[in-house]
C-alpha cells in the first residue's frame, strides 16, 4: 500500500490541474466537435445535424475568403517576424555599448503588442489624416488610405504583428549564445567572413530555435484576433476578416454556436497539417547536436 | 364664469394627476416583500449609469432589506455577454432589454418572466396596451415592459449650415440642394449628413414605406418586392452621387468607432445625423465648442403623397429573468424605477421620453424633460406611420457580416450595381424572416 502511494503520489499533486484540463479544455474539444455537426444555436438548440456546416465553411464565399485572408496573414506575417526578430537578435549579440538599453527598448512592443490600447494606437496612426498619412504628405507624398485600400489594410495588421517581435527575438537571443565562440574563431582564420559565418555558422546551429519560433508564430497567427478586430474589424468589406473574427461571429453575433465550432475545427485541422509538416521537414533542415 | 372654467379646468388636471401618482403607489407600497439580494443590468453611457446608480440607492431607501447589486457597461460587446448570462440561467433578476432579444433570446418563452403575474405590483395600465403587447413573447406572456418609444429623426449641426449660408433642410429637395451647396462653398470634405450602412437601410426603409404606403416587415414578411428595392438603393446611391452622404469608403477610412467620436462630425464636416429621437445627447455633447446641434423634422417629400414611412419601435424595455429567486422584489423594482413619482425623476429622460404616463406626468410637471430629447421625440411620435418588425433589426441583417452592411458597403465600394444589391437585400431579408 505504501509502496503504491509513493509510486501514485504525483497524480494526486496534478488533480487541481488535470480537473482544470478535463473541464476547461477536453471537455469543451470534444464537445466542440460533436456541435460542429449540428445546427446547434443558443437559444433555438439543436434542429439538424449532418455536415451543413462544413459545406458552408468550403462553399459559401465568405468563408472561403476568409480562410484565404488567415493564409495570407500568417504566411506575410511569420516569416517577416522570424526575419526581424533574427536580425534584431544578431546585432543585439555584438558587445556594443548600452546594449542592454536596446534589448529593453526592442521588447517594451511586445509586452504592450497584445493590449486593446496599441491596437487603438495603430488604427489612430493609420487611419485618413492620421499620423503617417500626415508624414507622407509633408515628405512630398501622395498616401494610400490605409483603412479602406484591402492590399494595404491587411498589411497594417500584419505590421502590427511584425512590430511584436520582442519575445522571439529574446528566444533567439537565448540561442545564439549558445553558439560556440570557438566556431567562429576557426571560421574567421580560415577567412570567412561574418555573412558566410551566420549562414554557414549561426543559422545552422539555431535551427531547433528557429523551427520552435516557426511553430509557435504559426499557431499565433493563425489565432490571432485582437489586433484586426479592433483594427479593421474584418473591414474594408472582409479584406482583412481572419477565420478568428468569422468564428467569433458566428458564436457571438449569431450564437450559431455549431457554425462556429465547425469553423473551428477546420482551423484546428489545417494548424495540426502545418504543423505536421514542419516537423516532418525538420528532418531536412534542423541540426540538433546531440544527433549522430 | 371664465375663471370659475379655468379653475374647473385647472382642478381636473390636478386630480387626473394625483389619480394617476395614487393608483400606482398603492400597488407598490402594499406588497409585502422579503430580505433578499437582487442583481439588475443595463446598459448606456455615464449620465444614465449615473441616474441609474441613483436611483436604485433610493429605491434601497424606500424598500429597506432589498439590496441591489447592479452591473452596467457601455453597449459594445454587452448584448453578447447578457445572451451567454440568460444562456446559462445566471443573468441578473431585473434587466435592461431591447425588443428584439424577445425573439432572439427568448424564443421559446422561456427566458424571460410573464410579468403578467406581477401585475398586482407592476401598474400596467400606465402603458398603452398597444405598445405592451410589442413586448409580448411567443406564448402571449408579457416578457418584458416598454419603457420608452423611439424612431431616427435628423439632427442638423446649425453652425455649418450657417457657414454654408443656408438654412437646415426641412425636405429632401433642400437637403440634395444642399449637397451642392456644400460643395461649392465649403470644399469636396463637407457633407450634409452622414449615413453608416443601418442608417442607410432606415432612410431607405422610410422612402419606400413614404412612396410605396406599405409597412418594410409586418409579421415576419417583407412586403417590397426586388424591383422596390433596387429603387430604394437607387435612392440612396443618388444621395451619394450628389453629394448629399460621403461613401462608405470615406466613413470607414475615418476609422472611427461611430459618428460622435469622428472628428469629422464633431468639427462639422459631416453635418447632420439620422438618429434615434432618445440618443441625441451624445452628439450634442461630441460636438466642438461653438457648434449647435438641432432637430430637424421628418421629411413628406419621399413621395407625392405627404407621406413620412417614418417608423417607431420600443427603444428598450424592462425584464425580468425566469431563473430569478426573486421576481416580486425585481417587479418592485420596476415599478418604482417606471411609475413611482420619486424614481420617474431621478431616471429623468435617460431612457428616452418614457412611455409610462406617470412617469411623463411627473416629469412633464417638473419640466425635467431634456427639451432636445423631448422635440425630437414629440417630432418622431407624430410623423409616425408604422411600427417596426423585430426582424428588421435582427444580427442577421444588422451584424457587422450582415446583410445591410454587406449590400450597402458593397454599393458604395462599387463592387456590384443596385440589380445585384436589390437580390442580396431580398434573398437575405427573406432569409432572416424565416429564421
Amino acid at each position: 500500500m505504501k509502496k503504491w502511494a509513493k509510486n501514485n503520489i504525483g497524480f494526486f499533486f496534478i488533480i487541481p490541474w488535470l480537473i482544470g484540463f478535463l473541464v476547461f479544455k477536453l471537455y469543451p474539444f470534444g464537445s466542440s466537435l460533436v456541435y460542429s455537426f449540428t445546427d446547434y444555436n443558443l437559444f433555438k438548440g439543436i434542429r439538424e445535424t449532418g455536415l451543413m456546416n462544413y459545406l458552408a465553411v468550403f462553399e459559401k464565399r465568405q468563408y472561403r475568403e476568409a480562410l484565404i485572408i488567415t493564409f495570407k496573414y500568417a504566411f506575410m506575417t511569420v516569416p517577416l517576424k522570424l526575419v526581424a526578430a533574427l536580425f534584431i537578435a544578431y546585432i543585439l549579440n555584438f558587445k556594443l555599448k548600452g546594449v542592454n538599453l536596446f534589448r529593453t527598448a526592442y521588447y517594451i512592443p511586445s509586452i504592450l503588442g497584445g493590449s486593446v490600447a496599441i491596437s487603438v494606437l495603430w488604427r489612430a496612426l493609420f487611419k485618413d489624416d492620421g499620423l503617417i498619412q500626415q508624414m507622407i504628405r509633408m515628405l512630398g507624398g501622395n498616401p494610400p488610405s490605409f483603412m479602406t485600400d484591402p492590399n494595404w489594410a491587411l498589411f497594417i495588421i500584419c505590421l502590427l504583428r511584425v512590430w511584436q517581435f520582442g519575445s522571439t527575438m529574446v528566444i533567439f537571443l537565448a540561442a545564439l549564445k549558445g553558439v560556440p565562440e570557438d566556431l567562429y574563431e576557426a571560421a574567421s582564420i580560415d577567412g570567412a567572413r561574418k555573412m558566410k559565418q551566420f549562414f554557414s555558422i549561426t543559422v545552422p546551429l539555431i535551427t531547433p530555435v528557429i523551427f520552435y519560433n516557426l511553430i509557435t508564430q504559426l499557431v499565433q497567427a493563425f489565432q490571432e484576433f485582437n489586433g484586426p478586430f479592433i483594427i479593421t474589424n474584418g473591414g474594408p468589406r472582409g479584406k482583412t476578416t481572419l477565420m478568428s473574427i468569422l468564428i467569433y461571429n458566428a458564436a457571438f453575433q449569431k450564437y450559431d454556436m455549431g457554425l462556429a465550432s465547425a469553423m473551428a475545427w477546420v482551423l484546428f485541422v489545417i494548424l495540426m497539417i502545418f504543423t505536421a509538416i514542419s516537423f516532418w521537414s525538420q528532418k531536412h533542415w534542423v541540426y540538433y547536436a546531440d544527433e549522430e | 364664469m371664465k375663471n370659475l372654467k379655468k379653475f374647473m379646468s385647472l382642478g381636473l388636471a390636478a386630480m387626473m394627476t394625483v389619480s394617476a401618482f395614487g393608483a400606482f403607489n398603492v400597488a407598490a407600497e402594499e406588497a409585502d416583500y422579503e430580505e433578499c439580494t437582487i442583481k439588475f443590468a443595463w446598459w448606456g453611457g455615464d449620465s444614465r449609469h449615473e441616474a441609474t446608480q441613483k436611483a436604485v440607492n433610493a429605491f434601497m431607501e424606500k424598500y429597506p432589506g432589498i439590496t441591489v447589486e447592479v452591473n452596467f457597461g457601455a453597449w459594445s460587446d454587452w448584448e453578447s455577454a447578457r445572451a451567454l448570462e440568460f444562456q446559462s440561467g445566471t443573468a441578473a433578476d431585473v434587466n435592461q432589454i431591447n425588443l428584439s432579444w424577445i425573439n432572439e433570446f427568448d424564443s421559446n418563452a422561456d427566458v424571460f418572466a410573464d410579468l403578467n403575474q406581477y401585475a398586482d405590483i407592476i401598474d400596467m395600465s400606465q402603458w398603452d396596451q398597444v405598445n405592451l403587447d410589442m413586448m409580448k413573447d411567443s406564448a402571449g406572456g408579457q416578457a418584458g415592459i416598454p419603457v420608452s418609444m423611439t424612431g431616427r429623426i435628423f439632427y442638423w449641426d446649425k453652425t455649418t449650415f450657417e457657414e454654408a449660408g443656408i438654412e437646415v433642410p426641412t425636405s429632401l429637395a433642400e437637403l440634395r440642394e444642399a449637397g451642392k451647396v456644400f460643395q461649392e462653398k465649403l470644399g469636396d470634405d463637407y457633407y450634409p449628413l452622414a449615413l453608416g450602412e443601418f442608417d442607410r437601410m432606415i432612410l431607405m426603409s422610410f422612402y419606400l414605406q413614404a412612396k410605396y404606403g406599405k409597412a418594410f416587415i409586418s409579421d415576419k414578411t417583407l412586403n417590397f418586392t426586388e424591383e422596390e428595392l433596387k429603387d430604394g438603393l437607387d435612392f440612396i446611391m443618388s444621395l451619394e452621387e450628389d453629394h448629399v452622404i460621403p461613401s462608405i469608403v470615406t466613413i470607414d477610412g475615418d476609422a472611427a468607432d461611430s459618428l460622435d467620436q469622428n472628428p469629422k462630425f464633431i468639427n462639422g464636416q459631416y453635418a447632420g445625423i439620422l438618429e434615434w429621437d432618445s440618443a441625441p445627447l451624445k452628439y450634442v455633447n461630441a460636438l466642438a465648442e461653438g457648434r449647435e446641434l438641432v432637430v430637424g423634422n421628418e421629411f413628406t417629400d419621399f413621395g407625392d403623397n405627404g407621406s413620412t414611412g417614418v417608423f417607431t419601435k420600443v427603444s428598450l424595455g424592462f425584464a425580468i429573468s425566469s431563473t430569478s429567486a426573486h421576481p416580486k422584489e425585481s417587479a418592485m423594482l420596476i415599478q418604482y424605477l417606471c411609475n413611482d413619482p420619486e424614481g420617474a425623476e431621478i431616471l429623468s429622460s435617460e431612457r428616452g421620453i418614457p412611455e409610462s404616463k406617470a412617469a411623463y406626468a411627473v416629469l412633464d410637471e417638473a419640466g425635467v424633460l431634456d427639451p432636445v430629447i423631448a422635440e425630437a421625440h414629440s417630432k418622431v411620435m407624430e410623423a409616425s406611420e408604422y411600427a417596426e418588425d423585430p426582424i428588421f433589426e435582427s444580427n442577421d441583417l444588422k451584424g457587422s457580416e450582415g446583410t445591410y452592411t454587406y449590400v450597402f458597403g458593397g454599393l458604395s465600394y462599387g463592387e456590384f450595381d443596385t440589380e445585384e444589391g436589390a437580390a442580396e437585400l431580398y434573398s437575405g431579408i427573406v432569409d432572416a424572416c424565416e429564421g
